[in-house]
C-alpha cells in the first residue's frame, strides 16, 4: 500500500498543479475522521487524496534535503562505506608501491655486496 | 647522418616510392590512394623495428589526426621479435629485484610465453602467498606471467626518437604537412612510450581496473604482484584462457559467446560513461576469453579518460546514435568539442542521418564500423576538425564491435547497447540533485500551463 501511495505521491508531484478539484477533496480528506474513510467511495477518494498529498510532501521534502546534503557534503552511512571503502584501496596502493620500491632497494642493496 | 639515420631514410624513401608507383602517382584518388599509402606506412614502421612500431601503434587511436585508412591499416602492426636469451633475462631479474629467479619464485620458466619488440613474458610460480591491492589473497603455487622490458630498449628507442625528431622538423615545413603537427604529435607520443616503459604504470592500472569491476563476475583484471614488480618487471597472475585472435569454432561453442560478446560491449560502456577511465588499446591480442565463460582485460598501457561533463554528454550521443536521433547526436557531440559551423550544420545533419539509415537502423545487423569511417570521412569533407578525445572515443567504439564480434559474429552492438544506454540516461536524470535542480522549473512549467 505504502508503495502504492509514494507512485500516487511521485505522479502528483511531477504533475502538481493548482487543480481546484483536486485542492478540494484534499481539504474534504484532511477533515476526516477516524472510520469515516468507508462512508463511501466519495469519502475513500478523498481519504486517499489527502494520504498521496501527505505523502507528495514528504517526497518534496526528501528531494530538497538530497539537494541540500548535495551541495553542504553532507555524509551519509552508505556514502561514509563508499569513502571508507576508497580510502582503504589507496592504503592498499600505497602497499603496493611500498612493496615494489623494497623490491628496487632489496636489488640495489644485492649489487652493494657482490 | 648516421648509419640508423641512413636506414631509416633508405626504408622511407623505398616505401614512400612503392607507395606512390603503387597509386599510379596520384592517379588513384581518394579512398585508394589513402589505402595504399596506410599499407606501406604500417610495412614501414614494422621494418624499421621497435620505436616505429610503438610509434604506430599510437597513431592508429588517433582518427583526430590520421585518416581513417591509415589508423585502420597501423593497428594491424606485428611486432613479434627475436626472445631475449634466457641469461639476460636473468640478469635482468637480479638488477631489478636483487636475486636470481629460483629465490624469488618457485619456478621460473626461461622460455617466454609471448615476445613483442618492448617486452616479453615468462611464466613462474608464487614462492609464498600474496596478499594483493584489491581481490583475494594469491596462495603460494599460483601461476604468474612476469612482463620483462627487452635490455637496451629504452636507449634505442630514445635514439629514434632524437632521429624522428629531426625528420618531424622537415616535414613540418613540407606543404600539407604542418597540419599534422609532427613536431608536438611525436613529442606528445614520446610521453606516452615513457609511460608505458615505466612497468609500475600499467600495473596501478590494472589495479584501478580490477577495482572498478570488482562487482562484476565475468570480468578478469590479473592481480599484481607488487613485491616482485619494479620499473621493467611487471608480475601478475596468469590467467588461463584463448585470446580474441586464438578463439576457433570450438572454444566458442564450450562458453556463453553471445551473453559475453554482448557484456563485453558493456563493460566498455561502462568504463567510458561510468569509471571515467578506459582501455584504448584494445584489440583482440589484449583480450582473454577463459573457459569459465569470463573477459580477461590485459595490457593497460593506453588508457583513454572522460571527465563528468563529458560523460554526460557521451551518454546523449551514444543514446542519440543508439535512436537514429541525428539532432541531438550533434548538439551533444558539441559539448565535446566537435565545432559545427551554423552553416554547414543542416547538411552535415542530413549526412548523419543518411549515416544512421544506412548502416545503423536499416539493416539486419547494425555496422558501427561502416557508420564510424562515414562518420568520420564526412567531418573531412566538411573539413570540422575532430577533438582528440572524441576521435578516440569513436576509434574505441568501432574496436569494441569488432571485440563483440571476434566472440560472438553474430552480435548487434547498437541492439546491445540500448538498454545500457536508456538505464544511463534515467540514472542521470533521476539523481536527486539534478531533480532538486529541475524541480523549480518543473513546477512553474506546469503552473505557466493552467494558468495560461
Amino acid at each position: 500500500m505504502q508503495d502504492l501511495v509514494r507512485m500516487l505521491a511521485a505522479w502528483a508531484f511531477v504533475h502538481e498543479s493548482a487543480d481546484e478539484g483536486w485542492k478540494a477533496s484534499v481539504a474534504r480528506g484532511r477533515k476526516l475522521e477516524p472510520g469515516e474513510l468507508e462512508e463511501g467511495p466519495d469519502a475513500f477518494v478523498d481519504g486517499l487524496a489527502a494520504l498521496v498529498a501527505e505523502e507528495k510532501e514528504r517526497l518534496k521534502q526528501e528531494i530538497v534535503n538530497a539537494g541540500a546534503e548535495h551541495e553542504q557534503g553532507v555524509t551519509r552511512p552508505a556514502e561514509l562505506g563508499r569513502k571508507l571503502d576508497a580510502v582503504a584501496f589507496e592504503l592498499a596502493e600505497l602497499r603496493g608501491r611500498l612493496e615494489s620500491l623494497q623490491a628496487s632497494v632489496d636489488a640495489i642493496a644485492a649489487r652493494g655486496e657482490d | 647522418m648516421s648509419a640508423r639515420g641512413r636506414a631509416i631514410a633508405a626504408v622511407a624513401l623505398r616505401r614512400f616510392l612503392r607507395a606512390a608507383w603503387q597509386a599510379r602517382f596520384g592517379l588513384r584518388r581518394g579512398h585508394a590512394r589513402r589505402r595504399v599509402f596506410a599499407r606501406h606506412l604500417r610495412l614501414a614502421c614494422e621494418e624499421l623495428g621497435p620505436t616505429f612500431i610503438k610509434l604506430g601503434q599510437l597513431a592508429s587511436v588517433r582518427p583526430d589526426v590520421f585518416s581513417p585508412e591509415t589508423v585502420f591499416e597501423l593497428e594491424r602492426l606485428q611486432d613479434r621479435v627475436p626472445e631475449v636469451p634466457g641469461a639476460e633475462i636473468e640478469a635482468i631479474l637480479a638488477a631489478e629485484l636483487g636475486a636470481a629467479p629460483e629465490k624469488l619464485f618457485s619456478a621460473f620458466e626461461l622460455r617466454p610465453t609471448a615476445t613483442a619488440s618492448i617486452a616479453q613474458v615468462h611464466q613462474a610460480t608464487l614462492a609464498q602467498d600474496y596478499r594483493p591491492v584489491s581481490g583475494a589473497v594469491l596462495p603460494r603455487g599460483s601461476r604468474l606471467a612476469v612482463k620483462i622490458i627487452r635490455p637496451g630498449i629504452e636507449t634505442f628507442i630514445a635514439q629514434d626518437l632524437a632521429l624522428a625528431r629531426r625528420w618531424a622538423g622537415r616535414l613540418a615545413r613540407l606543404p600539407g604537412m604542418a597540419r599534422l603537427r609532427p613536431g608536438s604529435l611525436l613529442e606528445e607520443f614520446r610521453d606516452t612510450l615513457a609511460s608505458e616503459l615505466d612497468l609500475r604504470n600499467e600495473g596501478r592500472v590494472a589495479d584501478r581496473f580490477a577495482r572498478d569491476f570488482a562487482d562484476d563476475p565475468l570480468v578478469v583484471v590479473p592481480r599484481v604482484i607488487w613485491r616482485h614488480t619494479t620499473r621493467r618487471v611487471l608480475t601478475t597472475e596468469f590467467v588461463e584462457g584463448w585470446r580474441l585472435n586464438e578463439l576457433g569454432e570450438a572454444e566458442r561453442s564450450g562458453i556463453d559467446a553471445r551473453r559475453l560478446a554482448a557484456h563485453g560491449a558493456e563493460v566498455f560502456m561502462r568504463q567510458v560513461l561510468v569509471h571515467g577511465r578506459y582501455h584504448a588499446d584494445l584489440h583482440p591480442a589484449n583480450l582473454f576469453v577463459t573457459p569459465d565463460s569470463r573477459i580477461c582485460y590485459l595490457d593497460f598501457g593506453i588508457v583513454g579518460r572522460t571527465t563528468p561533463a563529458e560523460r554526460i554528454a557521451i551518454a546523449q550521443v551514444l543514446a542519440a546514435t543508439v535512436y537514429g536521433d541525428a539532432e541531438r547526436a550533434l548538439r551533444y557531440s558539441r559539448e565535446l568539442g566537435l565545432e559545427v559551423p551554423e552553416d554547414k550544420a543542416p547538411a552535415v545533419q542530413a549526412r548523419v542521418a543518411d549515416l544512421m539509415k544506412a548502416h545503423l537502423a536499416g539493416r539486419e545487423q547494425a555496422d558501427v564500423r561502416g557508420f564510424a569511417l562515414g562518420f568520420l570521412s564526412m567531418l573531412a569533407d566538411f573539413r570540422i576538425p575532430i577533438p582528440e578525445g572524441y576521435g578516440l572515443l569513436v576509434k574505441a567504439l568501432i574496436t569494441v564491435e569488432g571485440v563483440a564480434r571476434a566472440i560472438y559474429p553474430d552480435i548487434d552492438i547498437i541492439q546491445s547497447a540500448r538498454p545500457f544506454a536508456t538505464r544511463l540516461i534515467a540514472a542521470q536524470l533521476s539523481r536527486p540533485e539534478r531533480l532538486h535542480e529541475r524541480a523549480p522549473a518543473a513546477l512553474k512549467a506546469a503552473l505557466r500551463e493552467l494558468l495560461a
